[in-house]
């Protein structure tokens, strides 16, 4: 009874939606701050701890400032900084899967948006090449391995056509493990990518195509001039969210390896570096390795997404200021 | 006003999203009639595989109106140890039906749960150890003052496990007395592989074959009272005879548990020798029990060169169980009753922790394995194996150091790296996994 006295005459001038939106966006605002933005925090804030188990007993909580990144960029016997090498294995693994990924991709993209071929089935082919992102990728890899393992298929049907010895194992050649797992990423995204790229191509207006080739320009031209500057801005999206799953990359060489990396740790990611740290719990070198991770990934982001909108960005500037000087 | 109106409500939102996930907490406080503490309703088990699974259901009849769960996690990368350690860390806090009551150890890791307050005096629920259990697996079982936290259903002389076919094409005998007598040192069991070579066949299939009967004679731990990292004579007699063999081709480079290795015990496999306990027949050598390209009877077994122990399944009780007199029942069922363990021994080809009924197997002349053996005694010579099993120089690293050297060195001897970086690789699995083990300065 009180409650509507005190509060009429003024509330009913000024009813405000805007409390609803806040409320229906807090959930993910407070599961982000809660599941994501405490762990990240204390993800950094255990870097600095020499905290661990051994078996059953807890070593640490002790504070050593930045050992764990010292001993992190510490060279090992052979001079090797390991976390380095780790480094170079995920980008090289990324960019041998990368490259082909967005070349099929944007290909396959061009000739399903392509008008002029007008390609037939579509849908069903859609389906079939973003189906292998369906499957897990532990499964995949487990796959690869059963098929490329010593008493695997493979192996036997090159070992009858004589093409190898039975000595041979494509687990101890660093080329053929890599490019294994390159192979296998590769497959998993390419599908999904050409996707993506697909709806950002149907969202260019189909008249500037047009006008390009009434003005006599070939498809190739059409392409750099046209789609492509056009595409960037979802080009780009597409680019950083590979190379942050590219640096995060972990499932398909963790199997395909038994956790080991092999041959040499070759085949070894950051994020199999990590998870070995786990195995003890040990928080403080896993947490510096994810710090360092989490610094190299928004770098890059950085550097590409900087590298590939200033042109395009350019452009706009000048075009811009060329119709400002006519005016 | 309204902002903090609309953090609570999403709160609740959440609360409400979070709260459909955990179980309802209806455990119902009933008091059965015949037994003074009240006993749970649901045994949780933790295990790494199916093969104590399969004894427990053939050979307990669990308590009516008791569930029982097995969570079974696979040890490879050390998952299994992850999930239990998880599990246990969390088990004050779980609720009775969630609490762990039985968990399996290995023996590579047993001491890390036995000397931990996680593992309760089995004494205090009513279970004393017999003089039929083997001294060793009590000791195994047991923390520094001596306090027994479980118990071992099998006991684990391991032997040489041969061919017939390829020892008499070979040795031109296939007699176990004789074959004893030919392998019965490190160089004598060498000279064989050569002449094994000769005749075209593998003396092993694996490089890491002979490594327990190595490292379970180590005279000193892997890691000494001061945590410094130490190589044992015997795992450098290991490197150096497996390094041998390999550049010889006595043996194969997959590892223990490969299928390359496994395909080895097939009719066409091309290996004379297997090294193994009694369990090693269920759990390795179902390729030589295949009904079709498989070889029973086409194989017996001796001491080989060098008597040790392999593994061994321990059951431990978990600190918190409210299953306390099942628990015993079930380290009775498995260690003292005669009737089960003969039947483990008849009918699983196991070798049981019962020396009453081992000796009843050892000196019968009409019982012989026909599982897998050609009708040979084998519990005869695993009796005498097992006399001499000592529990000395186990570390809670063991299973991370052993199982880390075959993996590491498995690179060097398929010969994609060479030895120094194989080395450095394993040292670096160290530090990476316990950075208080000390290593040899480089």
């Amino acid at each position: 009874m009180e409650k509507i006295q005190t509060g009429t005459g003024k509330k009913l001038k000024s009813v405000s939606y805007a409390k609803w939106g806040y409320i229906f966006i807090a959930p993910f605002f407070i599961a982000y701050i809660i599941f994501t933005l405490v762990p990240q925090l204390l993800t950094i804030y255990n870097s600095f701890f020499e905290t661990y188990r051994i078996g059953l007993q807890q070593v640490g909580p002790n504070f050593v400032g930045l050992d764990n990144y010292i001993a992190l960029f510490q060279p090992d016997a052979n001079g090797t900084i390991l976390i380095l090498k780790y480094a170079l294995n995920t980008m090289i693994l990324w960019i041998a899967g990368a490259v082909p990924q967005f070349v099929i991709a944007m290909l396959l993209a061009l000739f399903f948006t392509s008008t002029r071929l007008n390609i037939k089935g579509q849908s069903f082919f859609k389906t079939v090449i973003y189906m292998p992102n369906l499957i897990m990728a532990a499964a995949f890899s487990m796959l690869f391995y059963t098929l490329f393992s010593r008493v695997g298929p493979i192996q036997a049907l090159l070992e009858n056509w004589g093409v190898i010895d039975h000595t041979f194992d494509f687990f101890a050649i660093r080329v053929s493990v890599r490019g294994m797992i390159a192979l296998m990423n590769f497959l998993m995204w390419f599908g999904n990518t050409t996707i993506v790229l697909m709806a950002g191509i149907m969202g260019i207006d189909q008249s500037l195509f047009e006008s390009a080739t009434i003005d006599g320009a070939n498809s190739v031209q059409v392409f750099f001039k046209v789609t492509m500057p056009l595409l960037m801005p979802i080009f780009v999206y597409c680019l950083i969210t590979a190379m942050i799953g590219g640096i995060q990359m972990f499932d398909v060489p963790q199997v395909l390896s038994k956790g080991d990396g092999v041959p040499n740790g070759t085949t070894r990611t950051l994020v199999m570096y990590l998870n070995g740290y786990l195995k003890t719990k040990n928080l403080g070198m896993s947490g510096a390795i994810s710090v360092i991770m989490f610094v190299i990934t928004g770098g890059l982001g950085a550097i590409v997404y900087k590298m590939l909108s200033a042109p395009y960005k350019d452009q706009n500037r000048k075009h811009r200021e060329r119709k400002g000087n006519v005016l | 006003m309204k902002k903090l109106g609309a953090i609570l409500m999403a709160a609740l939102m959440l609360v409400g999203i979070v709260a459909c996930t955990a179980k309802p907490a209806d455990k119902p406080a009933e008091e059965p009639a015949d037994t003074t503490v009240a006993q749970g309703k649901v045994f949780n088990i933790y295990a790494w595989n199916e093969e104590f699974k399969g004894f427990f259901e053939k050979y307990y009849t669990v308590p009516e109106g008791v569930t029982v769960n097995w969570i079974i996690t696979p040890s490879d990368n050390g998952a299994y140890q992850q999930k239990l350690d998880e599990a246990l860390l969390n088990q004050a806090n779980a609720s009775d039906d969630d609490k762990i009551d039985l968990f399996l150890a290995e023996a590579d890791y047993i001491g890390k749960y036995v000397d931990s307050d996680y593992t309760m005096d089995i004494s205090k629920i009513g279970f004393t150890n017999a003089d039929t259990m083997y001294e060793y697996t009590i000791k195994a079982a047991s923390d520094v003052n001596g306090v027994c936290k479980g118990v071992s259903f099998q006991c684990c002389p391991a032997a040489v496990i041969y061919r017939k076919s390829i020892a008499k094409d070979v040795l031109g005998t296939d007699d176990p007395a004789e074959v004893q007598a030919a392998i019965d040192s490190w160089e004598k069991f060498d000279a064989v592989a050569a002449q094994a070579k000769e005749k075209g066949y593998y003396m092993t299939a694996s490089f890491a074959e002979t490594f327990r009967a190595f490292s379970n004679n180590c005279t000193m731990p892997w890691v000494d009272a001061n945590d410094n990292l130490q190589f044992d004579p015997q795992i450098t007699k290991w490197i150096e005879q497996t390094d041998k063999y390999i550049k010889n081709g006595y043996t194969l480079t997959a590892g223990v548990w490969d299928a390359e290795k496994t395909n080895q015990m097939f009719a066409e496999g091309k290996t004379m020798c297997f090294f193994g306990p009694a369990w090693y027949y269920n759990f390795s050598m179902t390729n030589a029990m295949d009904p079709e390209k498989g070889c029973v009877g086409d194989w017996c077994i001796v001491k080989g060169p060098q008597a040790y122990f392999w593994g061994g399944t321990w059951l431990l009780a978990a600190t918190g169980s409210d299953n306390t007199e099942m628990l015993k029942d079930i380290f009775e069922t498995f260690t003292k009753n005669e009737d089960v363990c003969t039947k483990l021994v008849e009918n699983e080809g196991q070798y049981p922790n019962n020396t009453k009924v081992a000796e009843k197997f050892a000196n019968d002349p009409n019982w012989g394995n026909t599982m897998i053996l050609d009708g040979q005694n084998d519990t005869a010579i695993f009796a005498e194996l097992a006399k001499d099993i000592k529990w000395e120089n186990h570390t809670n690293y063991d299973q991370i150091l052993n199982e880390g050297l075959q993996n590491k060195l498995q690179e060097y001897f398929n010969g994609s790296i060479d030895y120094e970086t194989a080395m450095n690789n394993f040292y670096q699995l160290i530090k990476e996994t316990y950075p208080n083990i000390k290593l040899p300065a480089a």
